[in-house]
């Protein structure tokens, strides 16, 4: 990990239209709202949070599959948020994505080495088709598969064995950082750490940065050098991953740290944890306040009027009135 | 403690286009009154396909081989029946009556067109002999126990208008209507958010202090089972390799594959320790090994798992294990 | 203690200690994958095999197809050629269908009218095809603004009945095998462009085709390389249906006179020809209308089953 920051996200803001007819009230999903971070190079950016809190939306907006309505997002010092043509097929070189279902990412009527070569193809990356095949191989052999295996098609390999397909993809084009949008969520345990240990072998031995999506805590705590909180489009908390765990600061951190199963008895039944009242709020249309202010149990007057804005904390970013 | 469940032998089929697929193979448990046994295994492992036979769900290529289950020294296997016909008519009685169920997905199991009245109701109406006014005062009290705020008006509404929590609540209320004995709930949580998750797991130990019931709990999750469970049973391969109380599995564990399970996980309230991974795939079962099935991943193989299915070892009246490593030990081999 | 609460038992004592050695990583088989590596359509074939009548039918339209080349070629009568001596013959060794008014061979003259009907039929199908995928593909992939203008004037066009277009055609065009494909073509694509919409826009959404886009595959790529060929198993299926419809919308507009004109013949005119003579020689009707009926049920036959070996809800 450097000092250099590698990917800068200033006040990024990603809106749905989900207007049901031409005639009805205008709805606007905000998937993610004013959200600011920055991810150093070689380093791993966790960003957590439950579902629908537009953690994927982010990730997706990064990559440009989606396109921001507002906000600069700077990467490896340039402005991509405006990129089109050219440059951004030179931009998606640089930048890719795993993906969260293992079993839908992969073309069910490619087999393995068109899957892998597809990139290759597409950037024109080697001269000659026997270049293009030795890098396959290569490429398989690093994801731990057998060289034998790029014949067959994905449906026939397991949801770990299909994940490590597609990170060999992405490896294809040698980038500099890679979204992970929770490309552990749909498998098994033991299958989810052998995931993490490539992706952290990966990034040993190539530099890259990960911005890693998941709603896992305990994993992201793990791989990640530094986490962000997300609920309902904001983020809440930022800072190094120890301090996020070890002192968290908003009440939903609190919540949600309290809230992760412990694999162990002792502990796990002895905690008391903290148990969330209310709804979550609907993401249509949403007021102007505190996001979390539903649920919170220091939920004040101001927090219902006024939307808190990230301050530092100690060594953590927070966006909370309570430490005004 | 009184059994109220007891397996022996379970074996199930399924016959697919590729071949039989032998997807539980000799499985035997029992279930103790008032406790919450976990059965945890990956995907694949024969743990829901385990629920579904005893309960009389498999799909139409699913067979109950051989094996007995019974129920409170009630034999209710579909290998004591002579046909379908008389077995699903017994089971009908037994479901939702002494058998409640709770689901990973509670939007396939709830019917999107009816109310949540109509679903709670209907259930009560046909198991007891209570009265449709009687029927609606317990759906009420059901639906305050399970925890959602103004059950009276609510109960009025179709599942699209409650939350992931809030439906998983109301499928427990259904499973709870006709006070049953047992529940067996498979991946109650999965599919909620982590703070969802607190809260239904939080409803379920309650539910447990409240009333006298025992109950399975099928997942994945490790830490679930931690915080919920008296006892363990670990599948793999369509077998339970081992099966002991919450502190032998998690402190003790002797199958080499728990061992492996346990070291995958990542205790967020301990500092960075490298994962290690267990290599490889879970066996495919269409064509599932000779020997043990966890031959092909584990790192203390030896010669005779490929070939022979190790022996059930007993380490306490609770605990037990097969690996052919405890064999070893005894005859002296090291 | 374990000893003598579980003593080891008679059968395990006798196991060779050589078996408790370690097993070589070698031994393993870590990342075997057990199912035999097969490609989609193999997979296709095998449960499409399983369908007997759908097989019976495939051999038939082979049988068939076979029959319209060869017959013509081979017999020693043409479908124009007319001989008054042997008219409105029954069916004898020399002519196996016997003879019209004209004492031309039906025979000659059924699988005459095979080589236009089904070549109507599949020219029309695959038009349709070609027209449909492009049109569907790029609604459904670009989406928005242009989706809806490009379907409302599929619907306008639906909206139009085809007799009443079909007829103009015929009238400004002539009589000829080109108006009669573009009479038949020009509503059959509605229902392809339709079918491949909605397959591209489900599939679009899918992971894998965001995988492709953020890789940087250009539209054109990710629509006909990953798009249009993971539709293709209700395409073909569609495509199957819309041949028997072709052939029967040609039939129908050789039967009400306003085909493909004599001395030629398809199965529609040769069947209006016949039903003059329903009195008196029945047996001529049924030659064209057989023909029609058979394939048109092999055609359906075919396209359930491969509806069925193609879908992939069953894997």
């Amino acid at each position: 990990m450097s000092d250099k920051v590698i990917l800068s996200v200033e006040h990024l803001k990603t809106y749905f239209d989900v207007t049901p007819g031409m005639f009805s009230k205008k709805k606007i999903v905000k998937a993610v709202d004013d959200v600011s971070f920055d991810v150093y190079e070689g380093e791993t950016f966790g960003l957590v949070g439950e579902s629908g809190c537009g953690k994927s939306s982010l990730g997706r907006t990064l990559v440009k599959i989606y396109e921001p309505v507002e906000g600069k997002i700077t990467f490896d010092g340039s402005d991509i948020s405006k990129l089109k043509g050219k440059e951004l097929a030179g931009f998606r070189k640089e930048m890719q994505m795993i993906f969260q279902d293992p079993y839908a990412s992969l073309d069910p009527r490619m087999t393995v080495g068109e899957i892998v070569k597809e990139p290759m193809d597409i950037h024109n990356l080697y001269a000659t088709e026997e270049e293009k095949r030795d890098k396959v191989v290569e490429l398989i052999k690093t994801v731990g598969l057998k060289p034998d295996h790029i014949r067959r098609y994905p449906h026939e390999f397991s949801g770990g064995q299909r994940q490590r397909i597609g990170i060999a993809r992405t490896l294809a084009l040698n980038p500099k950082f890679i979204v992970c949008d929770e490309p552990i969520s749909a498998l098994d345990v033991s299958i989810q750490a052998q995931i993490i240990n490539l992706l952290e072998k990966i990034q040993r031995e190539r530099g890259i940065s990960y911005l890693f999506i998941a709603h896992d805590l305990s994993m992201v705590k793990h791989i990640s050098d530094r986490i962000g909180v997300m609920y309902m489009g904001h983020m809440v908390e930022c800072g190094s991953s120890d301090e996020v765990y070890r002192n968290p600061h908003h009440p939903y951190t609190k919540a949600l740290l309290s809230a992760i199963p412990i694999p162990d008895p002792d502990v796990a039944k002895k905690r008391t944890r903290i148990m969330l009242q209310g709804e979550i709020p609907s993401p249509i249309n949403p007021p102007v306040c505190c996001p979390f202010c539903t649920r919170c149990q220091y939920a004040t007057d101001r927090c219902r009027k006024e939307m808190p804005q990230m301050k530092q904390v100690e060594n953590s970013q927070v966006a909370c009135f309570l430490y005004e | 403690m009184e059994k109220v469940l007891e397996i022996s032998h379970l074996n199930t089929e399924f016959t697919t286009e590729q071949g039989i697929v032998k997807a539980v193979r000799d499985v035997s448990f029992d279930l103790y009154k008032g406790e919450i046994l976990g059965i945890v295994g990956e995907s694949g492992s024969g743990k829901s396909v385990t629920m579904y036979s005893l309960m009389g769900l498999l799909p139409a290529n699913g067979k109950v081989v051989s094996g007995q289950v019974k129920m409170n020294g009630k034999d209710i296997s579909r290998t004591s029946f002579e046909n379908d016909k008389q077995y699903d008519e017994m089971m009908t009685k037994v479901r939702g009556k002494d058998i409640g169920m709770i689901f990973q997905d509670p939007m396939t199991f709830l019917n999107p067109v009816l109310r949540i009245e109509t679903q709670l109701v209907e259930p009560l109406v046909n198991h007891t002999n209570m009265s449709r006014s009687e029927a609606h005062a317990r759906a009420i009290e059901l639906l305050k126990l399970v925890g959602i705020p103004s059950p009276e008006t609510r109960i009025r509404q179709y599942p699209h208008q409650f939350s992931g929590g809030m439906r998983q609540r109301i499928v427990i209320a259904i499973a709870l209507a006709c006070n049953p004995g047992i529940i067996i709930a498979d991946e109650p949580t999965t599919a909620l958010d982590v703070t969802i998750q607190a809260q239904i797991l939080e409803l379920i130990s309650e539910l447990m202090d409240k009333g006298n019931m025992s109950v399975i709990m099928i997942t994945h999750d490790l830490g679930v089972v931690a915080s919920m469970c008296d006892r363990i049973a670990i599948m793999y391969g369509g077998k339970i390799v081992e099966i002991g109380s919450d502190r032998e599995i998690f402190y003790d564990a002797k199958h080499p594959y728990t061992k492996g399970l346990l070291r995958c996980v990542t205790d967020p309230e301990k500092d960075d320790v490298e994962l290690e991974p267990i290599p490889g795939t879970p066996p495919d079962l269409l064509h599932p090994p000779l020997g043990c099935p966890f031959v092909d991943r584990c790192s203390e193989a030896m010669k005779i798992c490929k070939v022979k299915m190790p022996p059930t070892e007993k380490f306490s009246d609770t605990h037990s294990a097969c690996c052919w490593c405890h064999q070893k030990e005894k005859l002296g081999h090291v | 203690m374990n000893e003598e609460k579980n003593p080891v038992s008679a059968e395990t004592e006798t196991i060779d200690p050589a078996m408790f050695e370690p097993l070589d990583d070698s031994e393993k088989n870590a990342e075997f994958i057990a199912v035999e590596s097969r490609t989609f359509m193999r997979d296709a074939w095998n449960s499409f095999k399983k369908n007997k009548l759908a097989l019976v039918s495939l051999f038939f339209l082979i049988f068939m197809i076979l029959m319209a080349i060869f017959v013509p070629i081979i017999s020693p009568f043409t479908y124009d050629g007319q001989d008054m001596s042997i008219a409105n013959q029954n069916p004898t060794w020399t002519h196996p269908f016997g003879t019209d008014k004209f004492g031309r061979d039906i025979l000659v003259r059924v699988m005459y009218g095979a080589r236009i009907s089904l070549s109507v039929g599949f020219a029309a199908a695959g038009i349709c095809m070609v027209i449909g995928i492009i049109y569907g593909g790029i609604a459904g992939y670009v989406g928005g603004r242009l989706d809806m203008i490009m379907m409302r004037v599929v619907d306008i066009l639906y909206a139009v009945p085809n007799l009443l277009y079909t007829i103009l055609i015929m009238l400004v065009f002539g009589s000829n095998m080109f108006s009669v494909l573009l009479g038949v073509c020009i509503s059959s694509w509605i229902g392809m462009a339709r079918l491949v919409r909605t397959q591209v826009m489900s599939l679009k959404e899918q992971e894998f085709s965001l995988a492709a886009l953020v890789l940087g595959a250009s539209k054109q790529r990710i629509l006909f390389k990953h798009l249009i060929v993971n539709s293709i198993g209700p395409i073909i299926v569609s495509l199957t249906m819309m041949v028997p419809s072709a052939i029967f919308r040609e039939s129908f507009l050789g039967f009400v006179g306003i085909g493909i004109s004599a001395p030629m013949s398809s199965w529609g005119t040769l069947a209006n020809e016949a039903r003059n003579m329903i009195y008196t020689y029945p047996i001529q009707l049924v030659w064209p209308v057989g023909a029609i009926c058979l394939t048109m049920l092999a055609l359906n036959f075919l396209g359930d089953g491969l509806g069925e070996a193609l879908d992939p809800k069953k894997r």
